[in-house]
């Protein structure tokens, strides 16, 4: 079975212990040799790659003498910060951490694949519905959180006798929101992924790079778009009656 | 003449089904129609999307034209929009990869 270094790695160690979840939830498993797939192990190795990372800022925090790396991560986090204030408005900032963690781990997943023997999580399908569905489920809790038991009344409509028409088409708005994020990502870097195969057949010296440099670009618009979005979802969901 | 010219012009162009008269002695039709059919597919959702985008990008440069300060609400409006636009060419090249074979 074809898979990457890092994926036969943690079959070998950790096969047996996958092999055993699966068995215990009753999943048939396609490929017992390698019952952890390519995706998986990518988003494993990037978010072991992420717990470094938070650990090593946090060892490097310093108020009298930050370095260049606090600099880069206090720029991340007040870039968040800052946008989700202007969408969201006041006490903003309780959604900063699940936000700018979405927005590195999206960002890290797309980038990853532009690595030789690595590949991109996010291009495959099952990674992008992941967030999406944590998405939609955080800000529906957060909307929850916010208003109680009334949050039911934002699907309802303005007007108490549209609400049987409103109801469906608020039910169907909000699952279309979760197939447009997860699509959204999946087909933008599955795209990038194909053309610059595509190009690469066609020509091999040079031109692919080209394309691998907006793949690139596309990584992080699409990273940001995400986050956005749900930034935006967030405000709506959150945003106090008028 | 000139509607002589556009008659023969259309009549040029009727040209093209002759290659249907091919495949009458064939043991099935060997066209592959979901490869053509989603070529044409894709570009018209591209070509359209193109379009989209084009006025929203039109849009906001003449209104960050008028309204320098403005400018970061004029691109996450630039942004948010260009991004939803895309994902509907995007929609098609999914369901093109998941219908061909």
């Amino acid at each position: 079975m074809e898979q990457l270094p890092f994926t036969a790695l943690l079959n070998k160690y950790f096969g047996w212990l996958a092999l055993a979840l699966l068995h215990a939830l009753h999943i048939r498993v396609r490929h017992p040799a390698a019952p952890i797939r390519d995706s998986v192990a990518m988003e494993i190795l990037v978010a072991i790659f992420l717990l470094l990372f938070f650990i090593l800022v946090r060892s490097r925090l310093s108020v009298e003498s930050p370095g260049g790396l606090q600099h880069v991560v206090e720029g991340l986090h007040g870039f968040i910060q800052n946008q989700s204030e202007e969408i969201i408005g006041h006490h903003s900032e309780r959604f900063t951490p699940f936000l700018t963690t979405l927005f590195v781990f999206i960002l890290l997943s797309n980038l990853l694949g532009v690595v030789p023997g690595f590949e991109s999580p996010t291009a495959t399908p099952a990674v992008p519905l992941g967030c999406a569905i944590l998405a939609f489920v955080y800000y529906n809790l957060q909307g929850f959180k916010a208003k109680g038991a009334h949050y039911v009344a934002d699907f309802l409509g303005p007007v108490w006798w549209l609400s049987w028409l409103m109801l469906p088409i608020e039910l169907i708005s909000h699952m279309a929101r979760m197939l447009s994020l997860t699509i959204r990502l999946f087909a933008n870097m599955f795209a990038g992924d194909m053309v610059t195969l595509v190009f690469f057949s066609l020509v091999p010296l040079g031109i692919p790079v080209i394309f691998l440099g907006l793949h690139i670009g596309v990584s992080l618009l699409q990273a940001y778009i995400f986050v956005l979005l749900t930034t935006v979802y967030l405000s709506g969901a959150v945003a106090a009656a008028h | 003449m000139r509607t002589l010219s556009y008659v023969f012009l259309a009549l040029s162009a009727l040209f093209l089904a002759v290659p249907a008269y091919a495949q009458g002695g064939a043991t099935g039709s060997t066209t592959n129609w979901v490869a053509i059919t989603s070529g044409f597919a894709m570009a018209i959702a591209s070509g359209l999307c193109g379009l989209g985008q084009a006025k929203a990008t039109a849009a906001s440069a003449e209104a960050l034209g008028r309204n320098p300060a403005a400018r970061p609400g004029i691109q996450l409006a630039l942004i948010l929009g260009l991004a939803l636009i895309e994902s509907l060419a995007l929609y098609t090249l999914v369901i093109i990869f998941a219908k061909v074979k």
